[in-house]
């Protein structure tokens, strides 16, 4: 325990120093959160036109029914930004995963550190948690905040149920850390064949790609994020968490990173 | 007692052969230099002995720790500077030592106090707290020796410890290596630099793949050479050759110019004789000295007379 924790201290010692990362870290969790709130709140605002307030055609599902015009638009906006926080994991922990990682190459620190008596299981835990902690912690921040802003601008009891739905609690407190973990193990993946941080993340943008499908099925108003749907998202994520985190410690054997590592 | 014993180490990479059968003791308190081209598997050796990569095949012991079985006593118990420096560039000169010595089991006051110890030791300490990534070449080389030492080992392994360092810098390295050998600690050294392998070697391997020769500087010498003895005379020595064959105990003879280079088994004993027998056919001695071969010498011989053997199998 004692490694992981000094190997975890080093490496957020290095993040803090790094203005661009800290950058790409907490720009994305601050418009992710501001933007959906400000949308929110605008969208609220409208209400005083009495047209809006009374019940008007419903978008299908059994979420919006009964909905007045204007707690339908503000629900349907708000589900929208939500998704967002399924998105938020995964960037950061790969934006932190490839620093970390593609930074021990670039700065050849990787034999020393191997040379030392630490277990490659206690690295792979550390720089793991070292983009796994912060990316959490950021995401559920920020969600933490869009929860309360939502409270706070929507119009009814009903709109915000809507937007923080069950579905939604499933994605932004299960969701999170298993997309994180499986974010990082591809990252791992994609760091022994790259030498710049800059490629790693631009091939980690494949990860992010079934997530848009998401994103385009709520716009759609196919309900994706339902509660049936993501517990068994839930399940499926765990299942390729474990494979993934095998596959990384694969890829990161002392014998394989100084030998097949680019 | 020897630190460091390997019985036909091999290791391969696919059908490539990089270090093949190497048998090796090498003493306490023993400044071993490992020589040989670049290419030659001296990396992939070093690799092998400090635990991290495993062996083909074959067995070594490193401080009474069996390659294989206990690697992370032998990584506890060895210091290795790599090829290249590899240092935190965002951390300072201090908070680079600090960490590494918690790594190799340095509690945390202790590793305060040797980071302090190395950095003062090696004229670092006014830049302890500068970020390593400003230093020089020199600065950063020096930093890696330090973080070497920092968890005390008995067995360090210095891969090209004076590389790019300037004449000061390099000398403080030497003197360096001399104090840790005099402390009884083995080093095991790979160097280009064959004046600095003749300075500092108690022993000598030289390495192509397999182990070509390993011995004192001196017995590599004579070995190969034999000792000779150079005679400056007045006027050519061609004429004077002769005399020096027919005595029995040379073994070879040449001439240039004033001088004749005889090849002798004792040359302590046999000068005097040697130079009676030349002033008494009329050869007027200037004066009489040692040949001696360089190490580069005993080294070319060797690595000429040996094709690189990794084998395509």
């Amino acid at each position: 325990m004692d490694k992981i924790l000094v190997i975890l201290q080093k490496e957020w010692l290095e993040i803090r120093q790094q203005r661009g990362l800290m950058l790409g870290v907490l720009l994305p969790p601050l418009l992710f959160t501001l933007i959906p709130l400000g949308i929110i709140y605008l969208s609220g605002s409208l209400v005083s036109n009495g047209s809006l307030s009374s019940p008007g055609k419903s978008f299908p599902g059994p979420t919006f029914a009964g909905m007045t015009t204007a707690e339908q638009g503000q629900a349907v906006l708000g589900s929208q930004f939500s998704i967002f926080y399924v998105l938020l994991p995964v960037i950061i922990t790969s934006i932190i995963a490839s620093y970390s990682i593609v930074g021990e190459k670039t700065s050849k620190t990787l034999e020393p550190l191997l040379a030392t008596p630490v277990r490659t299981w206690e690295l792979l835990l550390s720089k793991c948690l070292a983009a796994l902690i912060p990316g959490l912690m950021v995401t559920w921040v920020s969600g933490t905040l869009f929860v309360i802003g939502t409270a706070a601008f929507a119009i009814s009891g009903r709109v915000f149920s809507a937007i923080v739905s069950p579905g939604w609690l499933v994605v932004f407190l299960l969701w999170t850390p298993l997309l994180g973990t499986v974010a990082i193990a591809a990252m791992l993946a994609i760091s022994s064949r790259v030498n710049d941080p800059r490629s790693a993340q631009q091939l980690s943008v494949w990860i992010i790609v079934p997530f848009f499908a998401m994103f385009f099925g709520e716009l759609a108003g196919l309900q994706v994020l339902g509660l049936g749907f993501t517990l068994s998202v839930v399940v499926l994520l765990l299942v390729l968490a474990v494979l993934s985190i095998w596959g990384a410690s694969r890829l990161f054997q002392r014998e394989v990173i100084l030998t097949r590592w680019k | 007692m020897n630190t460091i014993e390997t019985h036909k180490l091999t290791r391969k990479f696919g059908n490539l052969v990089a270090v093949d059968n190497l048998t090796l003791s090498i003493p306490e308190g023993t400044v071993f230099g490992f020589l040989g081209p670049n290419g030659a598997g001296k990396t992939t050796t070093v690799r092998m002995l400090t635990a991290l990569i495993a062996p083909t095949s074959g067995t070594a012991n490193v401080i009474g720790h069996e390659l294989g079985t206990d690697n992370r006593s032998i990584r506890r118990s060895v210091g290795i500077l790599t090829e290249t420096p590899g240092l935190y560039d965002r951390l300072s000169a201090e908070q680079n030592l600090i960490f590494f010595a918690r790594l190799y089991d340095v509690p945390a006051q202790l590793a305060q106090e040797q980071a302090e110890r190395y950095l003062r030791m090696l004229e670092l300490w006014e830049r302890r707290s500068d970020r390593v990534g400003g230093f020089s070449k020199g600065m950063r080389q020096k930093l890696a020796i330090a973080r070497a030492l920092l968890h005390e080992p008995r067995v360090i392994f210095l891969d090209e410890p004076t590389a790019g360092l300037d004449p000061e810098a390099a000398r403080t390295v030497r003197d360096f290596i001399k104090e840790l050998r005099s402390e009884g600690r083995t080093i095991f050294l790979t160097t280009h630099n064959l004046p600095e392998a003749d300075e500092l070697c108690d022993l000598i391997g030289v390495f192509r793949t397999q182990l070509l020769r390993v011995d004192t500087p001196v017995n590599l010498r004579t070995g190969l050479f034999g000792r000779g003895t150079q005679v400056r005379v007045v006027g050519n020595a061609s004429g004077w050759a002769s005399t020096a064959r027919s005595l029995s105990f040379v073994r070879q003879v040449t001439s240039q110019d004033d001088s004749l280079l005889v090849t002798l088994d004792n040359p302590d004993e046999q000068n005097p004789q040697l130079v009676q027998a030349l002033v008494t056919v009329g050869a007027q001695i200037r004066f009489v000295e040692p040949i001696a071969h360089s190490l580069e010498e005993v080294y070319l011989e060797l690595i000429e007379d040996e094709p690189a053997t990794s084998v395509q199998n």
